[in-house]
């Protein structure tokens, strides 16, 4: 793959998407990792020899997989709306959350996992033990749930602040059964930091796929921030790998290969272990942009009386 | 070089009245002495490799590797585009008569290649398509090899030109041609359509003599020419 220019970099010789160039350069491809390693890493006189390519695939995507889940650094944005039924259906590559808000005028405001039980499932029952079942075998769902129903109908009680009604307190009755969760007792007490929030909360149904909300979330915007696997929904010329992980890729694929390989003495699996261990070290502080005038910002405020 | 080649077996053969080969016998025997020393070839490349893994080859003219690379890549054909099979399925291609040696099988869209493809044992490939990080793509594709024909994967590369081959064919037949025959010897005639030379290398005459030689011994029965022959390329093999 040879080098672009400026022009082909900047419009893509006009070909649409004319901005597919931008920032290209950061990264280098799965295509050119792969050759890359074939030419210089394996072969007659080399430590790696005789491998079939799919398992250097295997291993240079296993890589770039494992990368993207902390090193990297490259997080996604999805910004959906949140409709009545409280769902916010993950993405095609999502694998794990870092961050949920809710834009609202012009605010974002970072939503809060919530530690209760929001949605279940249940089976139609009869009587103790007595469920009903389809044709198949399957037991008979009850859709949606009882605290689904709740849920979705907002009389889903909550220790969350955002479920707080003030009409609904008493200041001169203490009553346990209802004010559990009107956290206001908290806050007269000693606020409970863990559920004093004011925006919906959220619950993330990983097997269905799903993000379930409270009810005040209903017709908000939702914005997930979530990083994925870097596989790209399966297209292989789409894979990438930023430019400072690209010696720790190539030492990486070498120690997974010779790790699983039969008779390669230990010394040497050690030597690529090592190897591997301090490019990925060498990488990641490269790309922690620590920069003199951030840290002199940060030392700026050492002065700064607490009060 | 067969000319020579044929003369000098005569002339050993001859010197003490052991017999005569034919013309026929001679291109019989001198196809299967360049078939052998053709397959030695790889053996030895390999061994090389080993010495320089070894530590005990050298560069410059004592890069004996190098010749063997330059003997064997003499008999690559480049960028065969392979021919279609339509039946049983439909990405599957026929391999050139004449290979000996798969070297590159590319896959093509429009002329482009897209990707080389690995040769996958038929056993593997199931597991290979099932795997979500390894099944054949348009990037890297995978064929496997059953008879004479192979089958690519994925099987969107399945048009009359989406697949070409590099790969190393064999030798031609050796044919020593004649025209007349006077005094009862054949008279060696080159501009005959079929004439077919030797395709190894000048400095093989030698090896060539030697074993056309052990096969001349068996045909015509005679115990010291084969073992000439045998002697011979030992002490040729020994000298590389």
């Amino acid at each position: 793959m040879a080098y672009i220019n400026q022009k082909k970099y900047y419009t893509n010789d006009g070909d649409n998407p004319t901005d597919s160039n931008w920032g290209s350069y950061q990264y280098v491809s799965l295509d050119d990792i792969v050759t890359n390693f074939l030419l210089m890493y394996d072969g007659n006189h080399s430590l790696v020899n005789n491998e079939n390519r799919y398992k250097i695939l295997f291993h240079a995507k296993r890589g770039i997989q494992e990368l993207n889940y902390d090193a990297f650094k490259e997080i996604k944005s999805l910004e959906l709306t949140v409709f009545d039924d409280l769902k916010f259906v993950l993405p095609s590559d999502y694998v794990n959350w870092v961050k949920l808000s809710l834009f609202k005028d012009g605010v974002v405001r970072d939503l809060t996992e919530n530690i209760q039980v929001q949605s279940a499932v249940s089976y139609i029952q009869t009587a103790s033990s007595t469920f009903d079942y389809e044709a198949d075998g399957v037991t008979v769902k009850e859709e949606p749930s009882s605290i689904d129903t709740k849920r979705l109908d907002g009389s889903l009680q909550s220790i969350y602040l955002n479920d707080v009604v003030d009409e609904n307190i008493d200041p001169n009755v203490n009553n346990y059964d209802s004010d559990i969760n009107n956290s206001r007792i908290g806050a007269r007490y000693g606020l409970n930091t863990e559920t004093a929030n004011i925006n919906p909360t959220f619950t993330i149904d990983k097997k269905s796929g799903v993000i379930n909300f409270d009810s005040t979330m209903a017709n908000q915007s939702c914005i997930l921030q979530y990083i994925s696997d870097g596989m790209e929904n399966g297209d292989d010329s789409l894979i990438t790998l930023n430019k400072m992980f690209e010696e720790y890729i190539y030492a990486y694929i070498s120690y997974a290969v010779l790790n699983s390989k039969f008779g390669v003495q230990e010394y040497i699996i050690n030597r690529a272990r090592k190897d591997k261990a301090a490019l990925l070290r060498n990488a990641k502080i490269r790309l922690s942009n620590i920069h003199p005038s951030r840290l002199l910002m940060s030392m700026r405020g050492q002065n700064k009386w607490i009060k | 070089m067969i000319n020579s080649v044929r003369n000098t077996v005569l002339a050993i053969i001859n010197k003490n009245n052991y017999g005569y080969i034919s013309p026929s016998d001679f291109n019989l025997f001198a196809k299967q002495a360049q078939l052998d020393l053709f397959d030695e070839y790889f053996v030895q490349y390999n061994q090389q490799i080993n010495e320089e893994n070894s530590r005990v080859s050298g560069t410059g003219y004592a890069d004996i590797k190098k010749g063997y690379e330059e003997v064997i890549d003499y008999f690559s054909n480049n960028e065969i585009i392979l021919s279609k099979i339509t039946d049983p399925v439909r990405n599957r291609f026929s391999l050139p008569a004449d290979y000996y040696l798969i070297n590159q099988i590319s896959c093509l869209t429009g002329g482009q290649i897209q990707g080389e493809a690995e040769k996958v044992s038929s056993s593997k490939i199931n597991l290979l398509n099932k795997s979500l990080l390894t099944s054949p793509s348009i990037s890297y594709p995978a064929y496997t090899q059953s008879g004479n024909s192979i089958t690519v994967y994925p099987n969107t590369f399945a048009g009359e030109k989406d697949v070409a081959a590099t790969y190393i064919r064999y030798p031609l037949d050796p044919k020593w041609t004649f025209t007349t025959i006077s005094n009862g010897s054949p008279i060696f005639d080159q501009s005959q359509s079929d004439y077919q030379d030797f395709e190894l290398p000048l400095d093989d005459s030698n090896d060539l003599v030697a074993k056309i030689l052990q096969y001349a011994g068996i045909s015509i029965r005679e115990a010291d020419v084969f073992k000439f022959g045998q002697i011979e390329e030992q002490s040729q093999n020994q000298q590389q």
